[in-house]
């Protein structure tokens, strides 16, 4: 019998069909059943294993026949109240264990259905069957979400919704399934809701009919293409629709009075489209597509087949400028999975990285075309920057694990705290950047064959799905629907005819990253550059590269290309150089990209001809580089290199050069306006450190100060701000920046010097966007950070109580702007609160550096359910850096106060688990590494907080 | 004889009018209190002349307002006279005319005026005339001119007819303007958090004292969502005014062809996108009633089930 996925299933789904007639807000339970067609594919099926998690079931029927069940769900209870060990590694090798009890992959499930006798003979001739299975589901703790304001009116009036989410697959949350992503079937599905409501679900809408009493109406769904249960969501609730414009057979849908905004969010999703489908010569594989956009989501962006559920906070009128970039990638990252996730399938858990990958690395080429280069490579060499970072502190991250065996001995990731062997099992922070280095590994098979080779095996991969998608039912050829990394290597192998192997075995078989060290000399007599390259491969989370690597040299005849061979035991490496050190001075200087300029070479060294050296400039190594040249070297590589990664690789070189000179570089840089703004950005914070390193040599007005008057001070009298304008967005980011990090110079007494407060404070007092076109909601909150940046510890005699009385007079400035636009915020709030997250982490900087008394009482209010989330998160985040001094004890009772507050709050699980996330994310930076995922709260650290294990 | 009657409403009289004089003080109703007074003497006076020792208070108060609408009724119909031979101001012939229509003897009247027996009485205290507000007084008052006979009414208060020129310049000076936009704005939205922090409940940042630096409380909200996406409605009118502002601004070569770019692409890409059979739309007006989209089908009804 022809088997994909797993050898252990016996049973193939070929239909499903789900039907939820009652969803009651009111008490948050919904009623339904399912039914499954099942097509055996051994003889004497008579167990059938299926997942389902906290939905009460009520009969099952096999073939109209009762069918006994056996309901056990091991992750309710991971460790046995008898066990006497009660450590977080018991309870994690229990869980893991827990979890592959139920694993639908291995042919498991929570619900074992017992097939009647009667069927048995049945079975023997592999005919199929037919399960019914009745269910409830009752304040769901997973799977649905409700969100239930509340406010008068009838639940459509209230703007409450239902929507699906869940971490990898966790359908089985809501109804019973197989949950596995490599079980494909066609599914129908039925949803009544009341008549006020919409109910937005895959596939097809093929009809809307009206109940008997009219006060209802049930949505019929249909989905031909052969789909995943884990890629099958529901929302439900009194949506606004938006037909697109551009494409009829897209539909919007947000929640009451957000129209306007969804309106103008979606007028671009149109050109996403076009890229996806051009580049990947493929249509849209499904016949419609549909975004939902929610409140409360769990994610911003979470994919099904054939639509998406985002969070309603991505919506942005056409007045917010930075928003705008930020929901753009969401919509291209929701759409890439749309194609890799949803409509082509994982075959095992082992495979998600190819997924994964492909959906990633196509999102980057939409960066590349919609954003440009320079923001691309920014891109990548900040998900590098992450990569490594991440792996370097925790250890690596492997994309392709093999599992042996069951038994402990054999984890592929031993120094990992938690097992990779099931995605609920995993950190969230791992399977970021498990996500982060799949698909800078694909950008390097890109390397190795070619874009063009590259998008050759993603049409092919969804040219043989597509076929495959419109058979009807056979065994095989669905499969085909489903990636396995083999399979994909295969593909790969046979369009480009090249032996990837390597590759793969070093970053994808393989955990860790390379770290090298760089240093040179150069050899006047010979003309040789001597470079040096050491690795590191002894620390965690790295592995010893071997192969070729691209040195630049920039000299003063050019620029020059050499390939090495990083090889066992060889160091060193001598590469010849092409110019005489002996320069011309009227000769214009060649650069890379065919550009001639003029160099003043008054800095360099006379001996030599080298202006910078560049390792592994492409980014085509997962690696890390130190690499030492000297001051002038990184200046000119900043000046005139024209790659963006260059020239922040060499702003970040030059932090720990405080000369006249990097000062000057950077001031040319951030005055260049073709430069790109994010390396101006950068400048600027690193303009700011060296003047401080060069506090007591320093002439002239504050850093930054005159290019800022310059640039956005009006002419005639420079001490005032021009009234806003910004529809020139880079000169509107670096507005937004200077004042942030002039905010962070120091004079001589480590204080922020007068004229710069006052400058900042002028800033918000001239600050006028009565005749722009956008919101300066961001700019005003920046000014805000840029208080806060300014803000120094207090002088504090014999611990001194804080009163108002001996507040300090740039102080009560300051809290007087800050009470000022924190009192405004609550009549004219600003887009997402900007304001208010601002003037919250301004009030915990003051009370840290002890100007006002230490309090978190303000913050626990902002935290409170009912504020915006982005409030409540900078709230928790306040409150726990209050934590990290002496008050630990009083404060983690209050965490654990908020997470059982959390619970009691409405919808429980979800805002609970929502928050949890968040804090762990926060905790994560307090204490260490900690997991979570939908289930419950995991903290995997050694030496956790006391308070903390109680949670599980 | 009905003595004790007239007398009950005689202080009911005078206790109603005294309660009305407590309560009116203003200038015009002491005026009038003068007035009756010294028309009390009068009668008073007449009553003597006639041989009365004493009278009621309520046959004195009769008689007061008998007289009272005598010579109001004279001088109303005095004033008709005159108004009707187109003058303002009454003369003695008015009067003269009136009082014979009023079936008075005017003859009678000057022995009447010179009898032997008459009483003096003497002129009302003085009481404080009324305040006429002062005039405003702006240039020269104008004199007639020649053609107007000096008899015409002079001419009204120049402020009302002529214009007064203002000497002081607005002021243009840029930093001053924005200046004081500046301090103006925050004057106003440091009254008014001030105000919103003292009418509804505070938290503060110091425990000695509470009244400093009042942050208006955090108040969890229903559906938290709406007011922190959807732009103020400050916010909107900002834009709408900057739209205007800005297409004035703008030429209209600027404006116009990146229009025309921006509808042909996006034609194009309606005909890309759109299946062969699809319809293209032609206008937004009428886009919306062509789209087929299965969410803007109308809803069925059930189906009845046929009956056995």
């Amino acid at each position: 019998v022809p088997h994909s996925g797993s050898s252990m299933n016996r049973k193939k789904d070929k239909g499903f069909e789900i039907c939820i007639n009652n969803i009651n807000f009111q008490r948050k339970s919904v009623i339904g059943y399912v039914e499954l067609t099942i097509f055996p594919t051994v003889m004497n099926l008579n167990r059938i294993k299926l997942n389902s998690k906290q939905c009460r079931i009520y009969r099952v029927r096999v073939n109209d026949l009762e069918a006994p069940f056996i309901y056990n769900d091991p992750t309710l209870e991971v460790c046995h109240h008898e066990s006497k060990q009660r450590n977080l590694n018991y309870f994690s090798s229990a869980y893991t264990a827990a979890v592959s009890a139920v694993d639908p992959d291995a042919g498991n499930g929570e619900l074992s259905i017992k097939v009647p006798s009667e069927l048995w003979k049945q079975g023997d001739e592999m005919k199929v069957m037919k399960v019914y299975i009745e269910f409830s589901l009752d304040q769901p703790k997973g799977g649905l979400h409700f969100v239930v304001p509340d406010v008068d009116g009838s639940m459509a009036e209230r703007a409450a919704h239902v929507f699906s989410f869940g971490n990898q697959n966790s359908t089985r949350f809501w109804f019973p399934c197989v949950d596995s992503y490599s079980e494909l079937c066609t599914w129908k599905l039925e949803f009544t809701v009341d008549a006020s409501m919409v109910a937005v679900s895959c596939g097809d809408l093929v009809e809307t009919v009206y109940t008997h009493d009219m006060r209802k109406k049930t949505f019929h769904y249909m989905l031909p293409i052969p789909t995943a249960a884990p890629n099958i969501s529901l929302a439900v609730g009194p949506f606004e629709i938006l037909v697109d414009p551009y494409m009829h057979e897209v539909t919007h849908f947000c929640l009451p009075q957000l129209l306007p905004l969804l309106k103008q969010t979606m007028s671009y999703l149109h050109e996403i489209f076009e890229f996806y489908e051009e580049i990947l010569t493929c249509r849209y594989p499904y016949s419609c597509f549909k975004t939902v956009f929610v409140d409360e989501a769990y994610v911003q962006v979470s994919s099904y087949a054939s639509m998406s559920i985002f969070s309603t906070n991505l919506l942005h009128s056409g007045m917010i400028i930075d928003q705008t970039p930020v929901t753009r990638r969401c919509l291209a990252q929701a759409l890439a999975q749309q194609f890799f996730g949803c409509f082509i399938s994982r075959m095992s858990w082992s495979d998600e990285w190819v997924l994964k990958g492909i959906s990633g690395y196509i999102y980057g080429l939409y960066l590349k075309k919609t954003f440009g280069v320079n923001e691309y490579r920014h891109w990548i060499k900040e998900e590098l920057d992450k990569i490594v970072e991440y792996e370097l502190k925790m250890g690596g991250v492997l994309l392709h694990p093999t599992f042996s065996g069951g038994k402990e001995k054999d984890n592929p990731t031993p120094h990992l705290h938690f097992s990779i062997r099931h995605p609920h099992t995993l950190s969230w922070e791992y399977y970021k950047m498990f996500q982060c280095k799949a698909h800078l590994v694909m950008r390097l098979i890109e390397n190795r064959i070619s874009m063009e080779f590259m998008l050759q095996v993603f049409n092919k991969l969804l040219s043989l799905a597509s076929t495959a998608s419109s058979q009807k039912y056979q065994s095989h050829m669905w499969s085909q629907m489903l990636v396995s990394t083999s399979g994909f290597l295969k593909s790969i192998s046979n369009v480009s005819g090249k032996d990837i192997g390597p590759l793969i075995k070093q970053w994808v078989d393989q955990s860790g990253v390379v770290k090298f060290f760089g240093s040179f000399a150069f050899n006047r007599k010979r003309n040789v550059l001597e470079l040096e390259i050491r690795q590191d491969y002894t620390s965690s989370g790295t592995q010893k590269y071997v192969g070729p690597i691209k040195v630049t040299v920039q000299e003063l005849d050019g620029s020059f290309n050499h390939t090495l061979q990083i090889e066992e035991n060889s160091l060193k490496h001598d590469i010849p150089c092409h110019s005489k050190s002996r320069r011309n001075k009227k000769k214009k200087i060649p650069l890379m990209n065919g550009e001639e300029v003029d160099m003043d070479l008054s800095a360099m060294d006379a001996d030599s001809p080298l202006l910078w050296i560049r390792i592994d400039p492409d980014m085509s190594i997962l690696r890390k580089v130190e690499f030492e040249q000297a001051d002038f070297m990184w200046q000119y590589q900043l000046r005139f290199e024209r790659d963006v990664v260059a020239q922040e690789e060499a702003i970040s070189a030059l932090e720990i050069f405080p000369t006249p000179a990097s000062r000057l570089a950077l001031t040319d840089i951030l005055e260049q306006d073709q430069c790109f703004y994010k390396v101006r950005i950068q400048a600027c914070f690193c303009l700011a450190k060296i003047a401080n390193s060069m506090m007591s040599t320093w002439t002239g007005p504050p850093a930054m100060k005159s290019l800022f008057t310059r640039m956005f001070c009006c002419k005639s009298c420079p001490n005032i701000v021009k009234t806003n304008n910004f529809i020139n967005f880079q000169s509107y980011f670096l507005q937004k920046t200077m004042p942030v990090a002039m905010a962070l110079l120091r004079d001589v007494q480590n204080l922020c010097p007068k004229e710069v407060l006052n400058f900042i404070l002028d800033l918000i007092k001239y600050n006028d966007n009565r005749k722009n076109k956008f919101s300066d909601n961001y700019y005003r909150a920046e000014l805000i950070d840029a208080l806060t940046n300014s803000l120094t510890p207090a002088i504090s005699i014999n611990n001194e109580v804080r009163t108002v009385d001996n507040l300090n007079t740039d102080v009560r400035l300051i809290l007087e702007e800050i009470t000022r636009f924190l009192n405004m915020e609550k009549l004219l709030p600003s887009y997402r609160n900007t304001i208010t997250v601002s003037c919250l982490r301004a009030i915990r900087m003051l009370q840290k550096n002890g100007h006002i008394p230490s309090d978190p009482s303000l913050f626990k209010s902002y935290a409170q359910y009912g504020h915006f989330v982005d409030v409540r998160i900078a709230a928790l985040e306040a409150v726990i850096d209050y934590t990290r001094g002496t008050h630990f004890v009083l404060t983690t009772n209050f965490l654990c106060l908020s997470f059982s507050m959390l619970g009691k709050l409405g919808p429980f699980s979800w805002s609970g688990i929502f928050f949890i996330f968040q804090l762990v994310c926060l905790l994560q930076r307090l204490y260490g590494n900690c997991s979570c995922h939908t289930k419950g709260l995991i903290v995997n650290k050694r030496n956790p907080p006391s308070c903390l294990s109680i949670q599980r | 004889m009905a003595d004790s009657v007239v007398m009950g409403s005689g202080s009911f009289n005078s206790g109603s009018r005294s309660g009305s004089s407590k309560t009116s003080t203003s200038p015009t109703d002491n005026y009038q209190l003068a007035r009756r007074r010294t028309l009390q003497v009068v009668v008073s006076s007449l009553l003597t002349e006639c041989g009365f020792e004493s009278a009621e208070k309520v046959a004195v108060e009769t008689l007061t307002e008998m007289m009272q609408s005598y010579i109001t009724e004279v001088g109303r119909c005095a004033k008709a006279t005159c108004e009707h031979t187109a003058r303002s101001t009454p003369t003695l012939s008015d009067v003269v005319v009136t009082l014979v229509e009023m079936g008075f003897n005017v003859d009678t009247l000057p022995v009447y005026a010179k009898r032997s027996q008459r009483m003096v009485i003497t002129a009302p205290p003085v009481t404080n005339a009324p305040v006429v507000p002062k005039a405003l007084m702006a240039g020269q008052k104008r004199t007639h001119p020649s053609y107007i006979p000096g008899h015409f009414p002079e001419f009204p208060d120049p402020h009302t007819y002529i214009k007064t020129p203002t000497f002081r310049e607005p002021v243009s000076d840029y930093q001053v303007v924005r200046e004081k936009a500046a301090s103006q704005r925050r004057d106003v939205e440091r009254a008014l958090t001030r105000f919103m922090a003292k009418t509804g409940e505070t938290q503060s940042l110091f425990k000695d004292d509470i009244s400093a630096f009042p942050l208006i409380s955090a108040k969890p909200s229903a559906i938290p969502y709406l007011s922190a996406l959807l732009p103020s409605e400050l916010e909107l009118q900002s834009l709408e005014e900057t739209d205007s502002s800005e297409q004035d601004d703008q030429t209209d070569t600027e404006n116009n062809p990146s229009h025309i770019i921006q509808d042909d692409q996006s034609a194009d890409k309606e005909n890309v996108v759109l299946p062969p059979g699809g319809v293209v739309p032609t206008g937004k007006a009428n886009e919306e009633n062509m789209i087929d989209n299965p969410y803007l089908r109308p809803v069925k009804k059930p189906k009845v089930r046929r009956k056995k």
